[in-house]
């Protein structure tokens, strides 16, 4: 199709909308993580005069005394608790300090020792070096919240033992993922390999389900698992049954119970790829392998599987990539243990309205989702895994 | 014994698949209120509760509003971005796909907190209209790519038939393109509709008590107590799942016998 002048304007004004609410409805907010994740408009609005002795000079003298204890008069008491307990989130004791010092901030000579004499702590360079990085406009605090890494006094940076709290969680949402994925693959491969080599029937008959499962809500296929792994549920109830178990077994609100039901909901995902690429493997090359005197599995492992394998690869990676965003299934079926990262976004959000926290921990998993999703689309081109390898594949 | 690993391992899969709705859904029919079997008794009473009880028939209404609504903006949007896409050359086709397919790959609580605050910055927080502009978000890609697939299908020669015969570029696009790329839009919609109806994750982000949809009631009663109802919703839930993919499938049939 040729693209005339008028063309070009008829795309631009069909595109005006779309991109306009694309734009306003996706990046934006998109990008309002972004700003929030290091936003400390909470603090630095609070100390107008201190952030703005402080953006001239780092330097803590009598000045920087009178900012801090006139920011700390205009304040309303509820306010200098909200900020003590910010303070108090980086440096024990900070909150007390802060409450205290306001309530006599009328009585403290405005000088640097002035506060010192009001209570010693204010002589420790440590104390000001917490103040003087909470009331810039921009903060690292959440940052160094999630990953656990605090700037030390001498310039230096640490991991306290302990504070790595979400890095750990992200290792679990990573250990999670790979089980299931894992799972999905061991339990989809022979699905997969049903629809592309059954009888009509059994293909018929598997795609069906797979169709039906692929499109039926998570909520729902995870609503089926809560009943049947509820203590006094269906599989306790079959187990005591055929006389297997006499007390019911522990199968939900544990690993097991999200790890299951996570398989369940994210088997589709794996199958259809696979069936894509088992599709392309012609019939013909196992036949030929059988006739030159190779067994079922032989020809299987040797000539099939390989082939395969390119599905695998696909369905595996799409499985892992939707399983690190998961909430719902894991908020049903796990307990407090096997919450992923996405459980506590949500958290920090509908508990706290902390939205610093939500953003960081936000970004984090968008940057694991995007650098797979890169890491995955390098690696197709690496495999020659695009069409163009197609009638390589055939011919070896 | 392939064959018997082959067999045994397929019909554990295919079991793993189908077996937990099939167990579980005939329980929205027991007359008990206990979620086990054997059954007690075959009754329609769960389902009353479903018609009667406040909660369900109020969010399972919520639920079409949100979903048709996003089912027309999401058409227009994404019907509008894919034929905007077509006309662009092979760079701009590229960038643009990008975009309007990229939210597919943003994990919904991502997208939750992203709109959620700024929704409310926005001023439209907690009602209808948010819960209609995010899932426009969700579905948007998946008319985007459907509209786009049957565009790419039709014969730019019939187009140039039209034209080589004087026929104007808007009168081409109504009667030839359009009509040719109408199962794309309607294939498109249902993704829209349903993509919206089981919508959970952004929705408890952005749905205000009186906005909420069933998904939402029906996460919140699962994390509060099981009760049969919850049964029927997944039911009813499925049984939309199942028109659907009935629809598509008519859908696709009429496709190929019109090519």
């Amino acid at each position: 199709m040729q693209k005339a002048p008028s063309t070009l304007l008829a795309a631009i004004t069909l595109l005006v909308l779309p991109v306009a609410v694309y734009i306003a409805l996706y990046l934006l907010p998109l990008i309002s993580i972004g700003g929030l994740s290091v936003d400390n408009g909470a603090l630095s609005t609070r100390f107008p005069a201190l952030s703005a002795h402080f953006s001239d000079s780092a330097e803590v003298d009598d000045p920087a005394a009178a900012a801090l204890l006139s920011d700390l008069q205009a304040m309303a008491k509820k306010d200098r608790a909200e900020v003590g307990r910010m303070f108090n989130q980086e440096l024990g004791g900070m909150r007390s300090l802060i409450i205290d010092t306001g309530n006599e901030a009328d009585e403290i000579v405005p000088t640097v020792a002035g506060l010192t004499a009001f209570d010693p702590r204010w002589g420790d360079p440590a104390i000001w070096d917490v103040v003087r990085r909470n009331v810039e406009p921009i903060t690292w605090r959440h940052f160094q919240k999630a990953t656990g890494v605090k700037p030390g006094a001498d310039g230096g940076y640490s991991i306290a033992p302990g504070d790595d709290i979400y890095l750990r969680i992200l290792l679990r949402t990573f250990v999670i993922g790979l089980q299931v994925t894992l799972l999905t693959l061991l339990i989809g491969y022979p699905l997969a390999y049903a629809v592309a080599t059954g009888s009509s029937r059994v293909q018929a008959i598997v795609l069906m389900a797979v169709l039906l499962s692929f499109w039926t809500s998570i909520l729902v296929r995870t609503t089926a698992w809560v009943v049947l792994l509820q203590t006094n549920g269906l599989l306790n109830g079959f187990l005591i049954w055929l006389n297997l178990i006499t007390e019911p077994l522990q199968l939900i609100f544990n690993r097991f119970g999200t790890v299951v039901a996570m398989t369940h909901v994210l088997l589709p995902f794996a199958i259809l790829p696979m069936i894509n690429v088992m599709r392309t493997i012609p019939p013909a090359q196992a036949q030929a392998s059988r006739s030159l005197g190779a067994g079922p599995i032989e020809t299987f492992l040797r000539v099939y599987f390989p082939q395969s394998l390119r599905g695998v690869a696909v369905g595996g990676g799409t499985v892992f990539i939707l399983a690190l965003g998961f909430y719902v299934t894991p908020a049903l079926t796990g307990g407090p243990g096997d919450q992923m990262l996405s459980y506590y976004i949500a958290d920090f959000v509908r508990k706290g309205l902390n939205w610093g926290m939500a953003s960081v921990l936000s970004l984090l998993l968008l940057v694991c989702v995007v650098g797979l999703l890169v890491t995955g689309a390098l690696l197709r081109r690496a495999f020659g895994w695009n069409k163009a390898a197609k009638p390589e594949a055939e011919a070896a | 014994m392939s064959r018997i690993i082959y067999w045994s391992s397929l019909v554990f899969a295919f079991f793993f698949l189908v077996a937990p709705l099939l167990i579980v859904l005939p329980l929205a029919f027991n007359d008990s209120s206990f979620l086990t079997y054997p059954m007690d008794g075959f009754t329609f009473r769960w389902f009353e509760v479903f018609f009667t009880a406040p909660p369900w028939l109020a969010s399972l209404m919520n639920s079409l509003k949100v979903a048709l609504g996003t089912m027309i903006v999401a058409l227009l949007v994404g019907g509008m971005a894919a034929m905007g896409t077509m006309l662009m050359g092979k760079w701009g086709q590229l960038v643009l796909s990008a975009l309007f397919v990229s939210p597919i790959v943003i994990p919904s609580v991502v997208l939750g907190v992203a709109m959620a605050y700024a929704f409310g910055r926005m001023g439209v927080g907690g009602g209808y209209l948010s819960l209609v502009m995010a899932h426009t978000i969700l579905a948007a890609p998946l008319v985007f790519l459907s509209v786009m697939t049957s565009l790419k299908g039709l014969d730019p020669e019939l187009d140039r038939a039209a034209a080589s015969m004087g026929a104007s570029r808007w009168y081409r696009f109504q009667t030839v393109t359009l009509p040719l790329a109408m199962p794309g839009f309607a294939t498109g919609a249902l993704f829209a509709f349903i993509t919206s109806f089981d919508e959970v994750v952004v929705a408890l982000f952005l749905a205000s008590p009186q906005s909420q949809t069933l998904p939402i009631t029906l996460f919140s009663s699962l994390r509060d107590r099981l009760e049969p109802t919850i049964v029927v919703v997944a039911l009813l839930l499925s049984i939309v799942s199942c028109l659907f993919i009935i629809a598509l499938n008519r859908l696709q049939k009429r496709g190929e016998t019109r090519n």
